[in-house]
């Protein structure tokens, strides 16, 4: 049949609107061909090569099923949020930062994990990682990825000159909670005028805040975040601003690589990435100086991420599968080999790649230090609600930084999240 | 499928010119089968600004009058984004801050937009090249912005604090004192825009009849008399036209205070104590940051307001001032009669 000019412009017309009305036409979903297992991932958050095996040799355990993974830039919480708002070619698997309670009101957009049996795998993992992916209502909306215990980081060389021990262990002695802390500090002065021992007040906030047991809300929905813990936790924040021990760089500024490529902070605690993402990238020719131990005040964890299966995904099964064998043990520690990706299985700890000696840290085998650390973390509840709070006491450090009273910020930061919380209907 | 019958639903209106009998006498085709091609043909842009135009901004609308996380369910809140926008004290600090970036921005950049141009105008080589010059910072890339200006502003590590230490004049904090910080973004506000106003205020320079410069030199003005007497008065026009472009501009600042003082981890934008926020980064955070898609979409027609506001004064002064510059000189009469 000979296509007449009119057919032809009703067919572009056609075609046209089928492509801008997706939604509407009972069209596709989820993202990718039938038998293609969609993952949206930002950078160096899961083992290229294991992804890129999937892709070609297909998923284990989903025979017939292969991924397809897609390194989202920038803005990843924006992108899946239009994707799982415009409920149409959402993928079937997405990364989510350890922000995860954000996404507990929308808890049945995502499959629950139960259903598929993950709690057979509950032992593998460690319970304060794991019970951070289970709703208030019981859902498992997501799998555990890495994690981020903390650890006290120093410099052999600074310390040597201010005649501090060098010894992990004695070193761990010596500065078993804040005040053995604050007083290191002091002593690292003597040989070194301008040293610091945090790059801002924040960062000890959030360090402390990670090693408490508690944070804002408890699970019931209760606001606890004025407690005289999180005070203590604030005042001591001040302290170590007051006593000239902190450099005052503001949060995602280059200056925080400086103090730390400077030298100028000989000593900083910080979750296992911050030795890569600092000392190790920006101050290569540190190496072989640094070295870990305990961090005072005890174990703490700051970041890590998780896997979640949206409810749009076409075969949620083999999407299980995929998320289970790229999280099992094995696969945890190639994921650190490869990029430092800290296991959140501690059956990973054990494994001959995690005990080598790093050569950045003078041959010290970090995992000795870490693997105790991610153990010892505990169970705290993180709600949906932390992303307006957190900020609120962020801004009110920063006020204290620049000379306000922290009797002031305290009051201020609480009166703003009464108003916050109850703009939110939380409270 | 509504999308499709668009053309086919507009080409009804000329109905009135169908009625005349074509030329060659055959009977005339209803409006529609007669010009349906046409408005087929024209359809595309209808279509796309309908959808990536038209709608966002309905949308807006009616996400203004909602509560919405950009997952669930929206939730009709009537007008209580604005009743809490009007109490926000963090979104009347960002309008504060937006005006004085503002104009800590504005008043130099023209000023140095027009030296520059006058420069241009009289430098007799290497023109074409210092055009560019000037030119190329509006088209760098944003992250290589990011990069450089990051390390000219670090408060300890910063060249700028470094070159000030050096002078034994001690550091500024850039990024942390609340007015270095509105310097700083205001500073690259300058840096990006001035060459572009520049070559804006060259073209008005090269509109200026040479005659005017000409009796000037033989009534023997000097360079300051000529650029002060004559360039000024004649540019007024050109000025205001770079005024009112920087005024929108300005009320719409994002990517500079964006590039110095990037969300961080705990969704706080522009630097310690939000002074560098402006309402666009503010509504950025509110809407993308802690995903409160409806009070954004508050600020954004708040912001939507302030703009129409400014641009009413704007068309004010230009109309006032437009009398001021032709009215009053030899051109009267002609400006009359239009």
């Amino acid at each position: 049949m000979a296509v007449s000019r009119r057919r032809l412009l009703a067919l572009g017309a056609g075609a046209a609107a089928g492509g801008f009305g997706p939604t509407g036409c009972g069209s596709q979903r989820t993202l990718g061909d039938p038998d293609e297992i969609t993952l949206w991932t930002w950078d160096r958050s899961v083992s290229d090569e294991l992804v890129a095996r999937a892709e070609t040799k297909g998923i284990p355990g989903a025979e017939g099923f292969r991924l397809s993974r897609t390194n989202i830039g920038g803005h990843f919480n924006t992108k899946v949020r239009t994707a799982l708002a415009g409920k149409s070619l959402v993928p079937d698997i997405i990364g989510i930062n350890s922000d995860v309670a954000t996404y507990f009101p929308n808890q049945d957009v995502f499959v629950d994990l139960n259903d598929f049996g993950a709690a057979e795998l509950k032992s593998r993992y460690l319970d304060w990682k794991w019970n951070e992916c289970v709703t208030p209502e019981g859902r498992m909306i997501a799998f555990p990825m890495d994690t981020g215990p903390t650890g006290l980081f120093y410099r052999t060389d600074l310390l040597k000159e201010a005649g501090i021990t060098t010894d992990p262990k004695e070193l761990a002695a010596r500065a078993p909670d804040w005040d053995g802390f604050i007083a290191l500090g002091k002593e690292l002065r003597k040989s070194q005028e301008r040293a610091v021992i945090c790059p801002n007040i924040h960062h000890v906030w959030s360090i402390r805040l990670g090693q408490l047991a508690g944070k804002f809300m408890t699970q019931d929905g209760r606001y606890i975040g004025d407690r005289d813990e999180l005070r203590e936790a604030f005042e001591l924040a001040y302290r170590i601003g007051r006593d000239g021990l902190s450099a005052g760089a503001p949060e995602g500024s280059t200056d925080l690589y400086g103090v730390v490529t400077s030298g100028r902070q000989p000593v900083g605690i910080g979750a296992v990435w911050w030795g890569l993402a600092f000392p190790e990238s920006a101050a290569p020719k540190t190496e072989g100086k640094w070295r870990v131990t305990d961090p005072p005040g005890g174990a703490g964890n700051v970041g890590g991420s998780f896997l979640a299966i949206t409810k749009y995904s076409k075969n949620p099964e083999a999407a299980y599968k995929f998320i289970t064998w790229l999280q099992s043990p094995e696969n945890q520690v190639k994921a650190f080999t490869e990029m430092s990706l800290f296991p959140s299985s501690p059956r990973s700890f054990t494994r001959p790649e995690m005990r080598e000696p790093r050569p950045f840290y003078g041959g010290q085998r970090t995992i000795e230090v870490f693997g105790p650390s991610a153990r010892q973390v505990r169970t705290v509840y993180k709600s949906p609600y932390d992303r307006v709070m957190d900020p609120v006491f962020a801004a009110e450090l920063a006020n204290v930084e620049s000379g306000k009273n922290v009797d002031t910020a305290w009051r201020d930061a609480q009166d703003t999240i009464e108003r916050e919380l109850t703009r939110e209907g939380a409270i | 499928m509504g999308l499709a019958d668009a053309p086919r639903g507009k080409a009804v209106k000329p109905r009135g010119s169908a009625a005349k009998p074509p030329p060659d006498g055959s009977r005339p085709l209803p409006g529609w089968r007669r010009y349906w091609p046409m408005y087929t043909a024209v359809s595309p842009f209808f279509i796309l600004f309908a959808v990536f135009g038209v709608f966002p901004v309905g949308f807006s609308v009616y996400l203004s009058f909602m509560s919405w996380d950009g997952i669930g369910e929206t939730r009709s809140i009537g007008w209580d984004n604005y009743a809490y926008l009007v109490t926000d004290s963090d979104f009347w600090q960002s309008i504060g801050n937006t005006l004085i970036i503002w104009i800590l921005s504005t008043v130099p950049m023209v000023f140095l937009a027009l030296v520059i141009a006058y420069a241009l105008h009289t430098a007799v080589r290497f023109k074409a090249f210092y055009r560019v010059a000037y030119f190329v910072p509006n088209i760098t890339s944003i992250v290589a912005m990011t990069l450089v200006l990051g390390s000219v502003f670090s408060d300890s590590s910063g060249l700028l604090n470094s070159a000030l230490r050096a002078i034994n004049s001690g550091g500024v904090g850039w990024l942390s004192d609340p007015w270095a910080m509105k310097v700083s973004v205001a500073a690259i506000t300058i840096w990006r825009w001035v060459g572009y106003n520049a070559i804006i205020c060259l073209a008005g320079l090269q509109a200026i009849s040479s005659d005017v410069f000409e009796a000037a030199k033989v009534d023997g003005a000097n360079n300051r008399q000529t650029f002060f007497r004559i360039t000024l008065p004649m540019l007024r026009p050109v000025i205001l036209f770079v005024a009112v472009t920087s005024t929108i501009g300005g009320l719409q600042l994002f990517t500079e205070p964006q590039v110095l003082f990037p969300v961080d981890d705990n969704g706080n934008v522009g630097g310690p104590g939000g002074e560098a926020t402006t309402i666009v980064l503010y509504l950025y955070q509110q809407a993308f940051v802690f995903n409160r898609f409806g009070y954004g979409a508050a600020v954004g027609w708040a912001l939507f307001l302030l703009i129409a506001v400014f641009s009413v004064i704007n068309w004010r002064l230009i109309g006032g001032r437009d009398e001021d510059a032709i009215g009053t000189g030899k051109r009267k009469g002609k400006s009359r009669a239009r």
